[in-house]
């Protein structure tokens, strides 16, 4: 038709030159499309589906029986009931393991266990692909899995029991093999009057509104100032790193008992332990008697590079992979310029005895214990042993997470946690906490919180020394010193489970 | 002149003469057949749901109305004689049934409106879709010459800006954005119809000052730019559209109007200068518009993370990437997918901004890049028709008129997949609604009257002519 | 496996299957279209250059290509749009039949001229000629030549 125009002057390109170009352009731009579908649905596929927010899941939550939950001796935790329309609700037959097992709760969703493993429990997904892609077009499409924990309910009760009232944490886990045996925190809540539908709304209003956080899972999200507790992970960072041996004594450190050892200007106080004389204190001495200046000096000689590297392989600084999501424990805030992330050497020295910018879970200080009692050698922490359903079993084995320092360096700090225990001095630390019969390991700790608040009461600890089969932390929010409160809760804890296990 | 006698009579407009269009009639086949499968999977796997075996297609009423559309449009242009594409019309086809199977296995209460309570979703959908058939037949029949296109450009660009301020003044807000007029039962959206016109009306701009945006007079430090008054023009009116969009909150449409002007500006002038000076003034604006707009802000820290909040503001996005995840490789099958949640579907807009993810879950990765290759075609085609074009009008027409469809496909589907924010567009021929399926039908009809390659010679006059044809010239002339 | 469902996942498969066979089918055409566009050279069958103009649409030295029938009137739905208030809206018609050009009036007000003489109903043109409608006249020239 009227081309040409003006019949101006000459083209300078023809324009069929640019339409090719574009029509490459379109194509590339349409292949990024293809691209980010194939990212989508089978990159990423695996890890959107069963999301507790997946509307299959929500629509799974109205019909489905969800799977039960049962401890390792076969108690049941979480099972179903039909409420008048014939629409299952969850009943929990025990409140000692709310914080772990959470609820699955029609009005308020899921939590905990319930949460992370929401898709197996309602059977959206199946252990078998293929079987699961034929499952999509049946009308009977959800496969539950029941869940088998290696948790002992019995353990469990107890450590809730003598918890008391107070608010805390009890983590005991199998070193050998990462299993937890009890995860108990509290206080804890009535997660059946939350998924009975008709005591939902009160009962979920009640707890959140509780000012003691009953919905805080303590052992695994609650972050505390770990204090003396956390001279293993500066044992385990010194002598790993060979700064300092078992022999190793500080001459600054008698005369700093009385005046408080000096770093850039600050003050670092101890005071527990003026019967130890003038004579310099070697390492299972100062473990023993939980010597703060020497710590302070090992953790300044190790260097803070060091010490956040070697936390960093026992799990601080990201969150540990386990069953439920955890937080994450710091040696440090970080962003420091000192090394390692510390600001200055101040609070490296106070970092080294658990103070200073330091916060621990639970979860991680048991870890701790669990790494020294394996011969350094630390297992992978996980609670679900097994997922069976009507198409089979799949059981989650044992796996070693890391080896963190030689079986040698494990030893030489086991026997002085032993000491800690056994000792003269130890004793005194660490009332209650040796298992009768038993040679027992373990370190208590007071962590000194800001202000006037009553300190929290920590201990960690193994037993037998010789061939440790349990591994425990122990948390007393603001229970005092160490000794007060923590120390007799592991022992009894310990050896209840070591006489279970002797039956 | 001896041969004068030899021919028949008046030729007003040469003799109409039918034209077989077997490719066409080909891929018309495969495109019913491939709809009748789909149909059969929706229905039994809808039977087995409800717990009976039955292999009978879903609703084959409505697919029957929709598929006789398809080839009334084709018996039409056989008729017509033009030697027009023949592949536009079955890729079109194809997509539009894909949409009218999808509305099918929707809720048929998500239509909302008092028209479409009675007929259902898609009872609505196959109206505006057979009125869409309508009208790429219509128009690659009737439109024979472009200069009622060319001549009045300024008359559209006005029209079009008109038609955008009564949005303004009849305007409905709907998910934050001004974009539905209504007058009495009638509701549409404007800025569906504005994407033609601004296409028209670029690709007469662009074509009649094609040569001065050529030669370079301006010079703005190391740019080489054409003289001023003549890009000024260009400039309001591309401005006037994209703020009025920007104030009515159409993210999609300014963001489809912007990328079709550099493309088209780009292709008119072969200049990379202007595509980079296009792309500095996006950032830029993008940038001012994330500081001072909140409904930009609250769309690209969704796109950023939107399971950062997956049950508030990036719950859409969030069930639209399960969907897809959902889908997998092979998807659930049509009528699989898309649980109901106490008989709501977990995406509220799935029939509008969300197809393509409905689309994902059911027919999954193959069926999304099968999809995707028809999107593809259609541009392919539309490219096709430029470079083969007389002239610089038409081809830029051509260009641009492929451009608003892969550009808009690209924006929502980008969108749905979170490789760019998501905005309220319309996939093109699959999503609910008709503004979208007239705009992008009428569209459709200006590439098949584009590609029009003349009437061919007649035969030489002693050939016999069969009795249709005789028939047929009887009653035209 | 149940019957029933082993059958749905064949028609799903199918359904599938037959969008690529579509996808298939359109790339034969394509590439089909490719070769036979190699094949014929993409140019007009000739063009007319406007000659002379006392208006502004044609103005004098443009050049339209020529398809197989071209319209020339005043009305804007013609191939060539004359301007010109002495062009009928549907003046006249060049086509191109066989192997030669011809023009024909469509019943003009002022009619239509063919190397200045008045065409009567239809008349061969041969390149070279000239034509006028209205005020404005153009010549038939060869592409390429």
């Amino acid at each position: 038709m009227s081309g040409g125009g003006r019949g101006g002057p000459p083209r300078a390109t023809p324009i069929g030159q640019g339409i090719v170009r574009l029509g490459i352009v379109l194509l590339a731009a349409f292949g990024i499309l293809a691209a980010g579908a194939g990212y989508w649905q089978v990159a990423r596929s695996a890890d959107l589906v069963g999301r507790p927010d997946d509307p299959l899941l929500i629509a799974a939550a109205r019909d489905v029986v969800r799977g039960q939950i049962r401890d390792r001796d076969g108690h049941v935790l979480a099972t179903s009931k039909k409420d008048a329309n014939g629409e299952p609700y969850r009943v929990y037959p025990s409140k000692a393991v709310a914080p772990l097992i959470g609820y699955a709760s029609r009005q308020f969703g899921t939590a905990g266990l319930e949460r992370a493993y929401d898709a197996e429990l309602s059977g959206i997904r199946g252990p078998d692909p293929v079987d699961e892609l034929m499952a999509k077009f049946t009308t009977d499409r959800y496969r539950p899995q029941d869940l088998k924990l290696s948790l002992s309910l019995d353990l469990q009760k107890e450590a809730v029991r003598l918890l008391g009232s107070d608010r805390g944490s009890v983590v005991m886990l199998d070193p050998r093999s990462g299993e937890v045996l009890a995860m108990a925190s509290t206080p804890t809540y009535d997660a059946g009057a939350i998924a009975d539908p008709a005591t939902a709304a009160a009962a979920f209003a009640a707890t959140a509104a509780d000012p003691a956080k009953p919905f805080l899972d303590r052992a695994v999200q609650g972050r505390y100032v770990p204090g003396s507790v956390f001279k293993i992970v500066t044992a385990i960072a010194g002598l790993g790193s060979g700064a300092i041996g078992t022999g190793t004594r500080f001459v600054r450190q008698p005369p700093a008992e009385k005046t408080g050892l000096l770093v850039s200007g600050f003050r670092i106080k101890d005071g527990h332990h003026d019967f130890t004389g003038a004579r310099p204190l070697a390492f299972p001495e100062a473990v023993e008697v939980s010597c703060n200046i020497y710590f302070a000096l090992t953790g300044l000689q190790t260097g803070g590079d060091a010490l956040s590297s070697w936390a960093a392989k026992l799990g601080f600084g990201a969150p540990i992979p386990f069953d439920v999501p955890t937080a994450t424990s710091q040696v440090t805030n970080g962003g420091g310029s000192f090394g390692g992330g510390f600001a200055d050497d101040v609070e490296l020295a106070n970092a080294s005895y658990g103070q200073g910018e330091t916060l621990a879970t639970p979860l991680q200080m048991a870890l701790v214990a669990a790494a020294v009692a394996d011969g350094g050698t630390l297992m992978k922490p996980h609670v679900v042993t097994q997922l069976s359903g009507r198409d089979g079993a799949t059981n989650i084995a044992p796996e070693t997470w890391r080896q963190v320092v030689s079986p040698e360096v494990a030893g030489q700090i086991r026997d002085a946690m032993v000491l800690a225990v056994e000792g003269d001095s130890g004793k005194l630390f660490t009332p209650g906490a040796a298992v009768p019969g038993v040679v027992t390991a373990g370190k208590s700790g007071t962590a000194q919180l800001d202000g006037s608040a009553k300190p929290h009461s920590w201990f960690i600890g193994f037993a037998p020394a010789n061939d440790p089969q349990v591994a425990i932390a122990v948390l007393v929010e603001s229970g005092g010193s160490g000794a007060a409160k923590a120390s007799p809760i592991a022992g009894k804890l310990m050896a209840d489970y070591l006489d279970s296990v002797a039956k | 002149m001896s041969v004068a006698t030899a021919l028949p009579g008046r030729l007003t407009f040469g003799p109409i003469r039918p034209r077989s269009r077997r490719r066409e009639l080909g891929l018309l086949v495969l495109v019913a057949v491939a709809l009748v499968v789909g149909s059969v999977s929706l229905g039994a796997t809808r039977a087995l749901a409800e717990g009976s075996a039955s292999f009978a297609p879903w609703d084959p009423a409505r697919l029957v109305v929709y598929l006789a559309a398809l080839g009334m449009a084709h018996v039409a242009q056989v008729l017509a004689g033009r030697r027009t594409d023949q592949v536009l019309l079955p890729a079109v086809g194809l997509l539009g049934g894909l949409g009218l199977l999808l509305m099918e296995r929707l809720p048929q209460d998500l239509a909302g409106s008092a028209f479409g309570d009675s007929l259902g979703l898609a009872g609505v959908q196959l109206v505006w879709l057979v009125i869409a058939i309508t009208v790429i037949a219509v128009l690659s029949i009737v439109v024979r010459s472009d200069t009622w296109l060319r001549r009045y450009k300024y008359t559209w660009a006005t029209a079009g800006i008109g038609l955008l301020l009564l949005t303004f003044v009849l305007g409905e807000e709907a998910n934050g954005a001004l974009l539905t007029i209504r007058l009495g039962p009638f509701s549409g959206q404007p800025t569906e119809l504005l994407k033609v016109i601004l296409v028209v009306f670029l690709a007469g701009y662009l074509s009649e000052f094609r040569p001065l945006l050529i030669s370079e007079s301006t010079r703005l430090g190391p740019l080489r730019l054409p003289p001023l008054p003549y890009l000024l023009p260009m400039i309001v009116m591309w401005a006037l559209a994209f703020g009025i969009v920007v104030i009515q909150r159409d993210l999609g449409a300014a963001l489809l109007f912007f990328a079709v002007f550099l493309a088209l500006v780009y292709v008119a002038t072969s200049r990379v200068s202007y595509v980079v000076i296009g792309l500095i003034l996006l950032v830029l604006g993008g940038i001012a518009a994330y500081h001072l707009f909140d409904h930009v802000r609250v769309r690209v820290d969704i796109w950023l993370d939107p399971f950062a909040d997956p049950s508030g503001d990036g719950y859409q996005v969030v069930q639209a990437l399960i969907a897809f995840a959902r889908g997998g490789l092979l998807g659930t099958g049509l009528g699989g997918g898309l649980p109901l949640v106490g008989g709501r579907l977990p995406i509220p807009a799935i029939h509008t901004d969300f197809p393509l993810a409905a689309l994902g879950e059911e027919l999954g990765l193959i069926g999304i890049m099968a999809i995707l290759g028809v999107y593809l075609v259609i541009i392919e085609r539309g490219l096709r028709i430029a470079a083969a074009a007389a002239d610089d009008f038409r081809a830029l027409l051509a260009a641009g008129l492929a451009l608003v469809v892969g550009v808009q496909a690209f924006i929502i589907a980008a969108g749905n997949l979170k490789l760019i924010p998501l905005t309220g567009i319309t996939l093109p021929f699959i999503s609910y609604g008709g503004s979208s399926l007239l705009a992008n039908a009428v569209v459709v009809g200006l590439l098949l009257a584009l590609s029009d390659r003349g009437v061919e010679p007649p035969p030489p006059p002693s050939r016999s002519r069969g009795r249709f044809d005789r028939l047929l010239r009887r009653s035209t002339s | 496996m149940d019957p029933t469902i082993a059958t749905i996942w064949v028609v799903r498969v199918l359904f599938l299957a037959l969008l690529y066979v579509f996808l298939f089918g359109v790339a034969r055409v394509l590439l089909r279209d490719l070769r036979s566009a190699a094949r014929e050279p993409v140019t007009a069958l000739g063009r007319l250059r406007v000659v002379a103009s006392e208006v502004d649409e044609p103005s004098s030295g443009t050049v339209f290509p020529l398809d197989a029938v071209a319209t020339l009137g005043r009305d804007v739905n013609n191939t060539i749009v004359v301007d010109d208030p002495f062009a009928s809206t549907e003046h006249a018609v060049l086509s191109f039949r066989g192997r030669a050009w011809y023009l024909e009036d469509l019943g003009s007000t002022n009619g239509t001229f063919l190397n200045g003489s008045p065409v009567d109903g239809l008349a061969a043109v041969a390149f070279g000629d000239e034509l006028q409608v209205g005020r404005v006249r153009f010549r038939l020239e060869r592409v390429g030549g």
